[in-house]
């Protein structure tokens, strides 16, 4: 589904020629505290983080069990007992909200870090060398990209079976295309800088070229893509569960228990509904930020138009 | 040979590269479908029938023989059009591509209104924030195309159906058209786009009903594509706004209001088209979660009716047409593109 464009090269020359990456772009966050990109991306961090720790203490913040069936008529309404209702089994909604952080997280971590995983270096290589290897490698990830995502995905988990970490390889696939793009580009861009001559004059090898020079500056461009293609694998592993590829029941997946509770809706029962979109929103517009946010600071052209 | 530069010539050189593309894509749809772990038909039916059933299926498909065989096989088959008969309970025998070629006026309907709702919402707040850059309401545009696009399609869709079918009763809550038959015959099947039979039919009131019926599922559709048509068109806006012609204008005394929509406005287009195509992934992807939320009978029912019934050959032909499409779809934007601006002819 939708990135973002990455920040153009030539944008980004004059931070990439004096920067060491990850560091920088720390540096900045911090002092960009006041302006409206260090807003955005400390929301970002802020939701990211909460979710973070949500998933890793359901346990201990949940007030019931996720799976725990209570006897009183199902499809109760949020009251004090149940903050955002029941199911239409009788399991408590708000419980299984807060589990349900944990599937996406996990499912966003294996897809989104595996696909960074083998689309950078893929991408490294084939914007340094360059030649009928590049030509290959870009015609063949354009056409994936082009192809829509969750077709394709829903493909590689219809055949890999449920589970998180299929799902996790399903969503891969879509992403693989986008961080190749990306450190392609820009590897383009930086290969034709005067380090990167002077380094080939004194003899370097294409291998260090590409790892100790090009690699650590093409990092940079990454977060903005990470965290915007975080979230649109959610919003995917969403859209596959909502449609009965991605997980099995009765895990607590917030794609699946709006699923679930969509034939309830017609009857008024909105909460089952209504919830689980409002968490899966939370996060996204949380990850949207930050990389809008990391966009316009790691940027200098943007931020110039802004002052 | 045409002239170089010419429109025909440009369009016959984007026929010509659209063809790898289509061939990359058929060939990754059929690493996916027939060489990940384990084969379709066992994917698909297994628990549900005897070895021996499955065994004589995959005869039947011809699955059975080593890739390099079924390869070419594969791709003569899409070429010639002939993807197979369906193994599913609803349309068992029917030839596949028949019955998609039924359900595809559905999508086709579908992403039109969705595009047409995209377009309006996302150009319209895309110029009332690039003109009014930095106040109030280009905050709030902003803030708009960086929100809309992360709502769940089959979410919003979903709330839109509770506050205005189930609460208002303004729309009807799924569906293409009434359920009952005999008092509400559905247009007759020419096009098979319910809005454009009706009219073709002379009967306002059957169009009223299949525009009804549209609204809520293009609506769904288009507001979450539009935050896209809404950040571009003011980035581009704003872009050409501060450009040297603009200015000139400026200088010239020309109001402002006619300077955007004149000048600035035409310019700020051109970027948008080109990366329209890329849209179209995103459009079709989104009525699949659509049509599902709406019980909207097309493309994306169908294949996900497909994989319920477990209809092999269904779900392949299904997902090969989707890929027709989009690289029919992107060829098209570039010869609008080659035609709007001559400059990329070359």
């Amino acid at each position: 589904m939708g990135i973002v464009k990455p920040a153009e090269a030539e944008d980004t020359e004059k931070l990439v020629r004096s920067s060491s990456s990850i560091g920088t772009i720390l540096n900045l966050l911090l002092q960009d505290r006041r302006t409206l990109a260090g807003v955005l991306s400390w929301v970002g961090i802020g939701v990211l983080v909460s979710f973070v720790v949500i998933a890793i203490f359901a346990y201990p913040l949940a007030p019931y069990d996720p799976q725990r069936i209570f006897l009183t008529p199902p499809n109760q309404p949020p009251s004090l007992q149940h903050l955002m209702g029941t199911d239409d089994l009788g399991r408590d909604l708000f419980s299984r909200m807060l589990y349900g952080a944990r599937t996406s997280l996990e499912i966003m971590t294996i897809g989104v870090f595996l696909a960074l995983a083998i689309g950078f270096p893929i991408g490294l290589v084939s914007g340094y060398l360059g030649g009928k290897l590049d030509r290959v490698l870009v015609l063949v990830m354009d056409s994936v990209y082009a192809f829509p995502g969750l077709l394709l995905a829903a493909m590689v988990a219809l055949f890999l079976g449920k589970g998180v970490f299929n799902v996790g390889i399903a969503i891969t696939v879509i992403y693989v295309p986008t961080y190749f793009r990306v450190t392609r580009n820009q590897t383009l861009s930086v290969r034709e800088e005067t380090y990167v001559d002077a380094a080939r004059a004194l003899g370097a090898g294409n291998w260090t070229v590409i790892w100790s020079y090009i690699a650590y500056n093409v990092l940079i461009s990454i977060p903005v893509v990470f965290s915007l293609s975080a979230a649109d694998a959610i919003l995917t592993a969403a859209g596959l569960s909502f449609l009965g590829l991605g997980l099995e029941r009765p895990t607590p997946d917030w794609g699946l228990d709006l699923s679930d509770a969509q034939k309830f809706l017609t009857s008024g029962v909105w909460w089952s509904s209504f919830f689980p979109g409002v968490m899966i929103i939370i996060l996204t517009v949380g990850l949207s930020f930050l990389g809008e946010g990391l966009n316009d600071i790691v940027n200098p052209l943007l931020r110039k138009e802004r002052a | 040979m045409p002239k170089q530069g010419s429109l025909l010539a440009y369009t016959v050189s984007r026929l010509i590269l659209a063809l790898p593309t289509l061939l990359v894509l058929l060939t990754v749809l059929f690493l996916v479908l027939r060489i990940l772990p384990g084969d379709p038909i066992s994917a698909l039916e297994a628990g549900r029938r005897s070895t021996r059933d499955i065994a004589a299926d995959k005869a039947r498909l011809g699955l059975n023989l080593p890739w390099w065989v079924q390869y070419p096989v594969y791709l003569s088959q899409v070429f010639s059009g002939n993807f197979g008969t369906s193994l599913g309970q609803i349309y068992l025998g029917q030839p596949v591509l028949q019955v998609i070629l039924q359900k595809l006026p559905a999508t086709i309907e579908l992403a039109t209104g969705a595009m047409l709702v995209a377009t309006l919402v996302g150009v319209g707040t895309g110029i009332i924030a690039g003109s009014r850059r930095d106040r109030p309401p280009d905050i709030v545009v902003r803030l708009y195309g960086s929100i809309i696009w992360v709502i769940p399609v089959f979410w919003l869709g979903l709330m839109l159906q509770l506050v205005f079918a189930v609460g208002l009763h303004w729309f009807p809550p799924n569906l293409r058209y009434e359920p009952d038959p005999v008092f509400f015959p559905p247009p007759s099947h020419l096009t098979g786009l319910y809005t454009l039979d009706s009219l073709l039919e002379g009967r306002i009131d059957k169009l009223a009903i299949s525009l009804a019926h549209l609204a809520l599922p293009s609506l769904t559709l288009g507001l979450v594509l539009s935050g896209f048509f809404t950040r571009t068109v003011r980035a581009n806006l704003l872009r050409t706004i501060n450009s040297d012609y603009v200015e000139a204008a400026r200088a010239r005394g020309i109001r402002e209001r006619y300077i955007v929509y004149r000048y600035a406005f035409r310019n700020a287009l051109i970027p948008v088209v080109t990366i329209l195509g890329l849209q179209f992934a995103i459009l079709f992807a989104g009525a699949v979660l659509t049509e599902r939320t709406f019980s909207w009978d097309g493309m994306g029912t169908l294949l996900l009716t497909s994989i319920d019934s477990r209809d092999y050959p269904m779900i392949q032909g299904t997902v090969i047409v989707y890929a027709i499409i989009i690289v029919a779809i992107s060829v098209v934007i570039d010869v609008i593109n080659g035609f709007i601006d001559p400059r990329v002819r070359y």
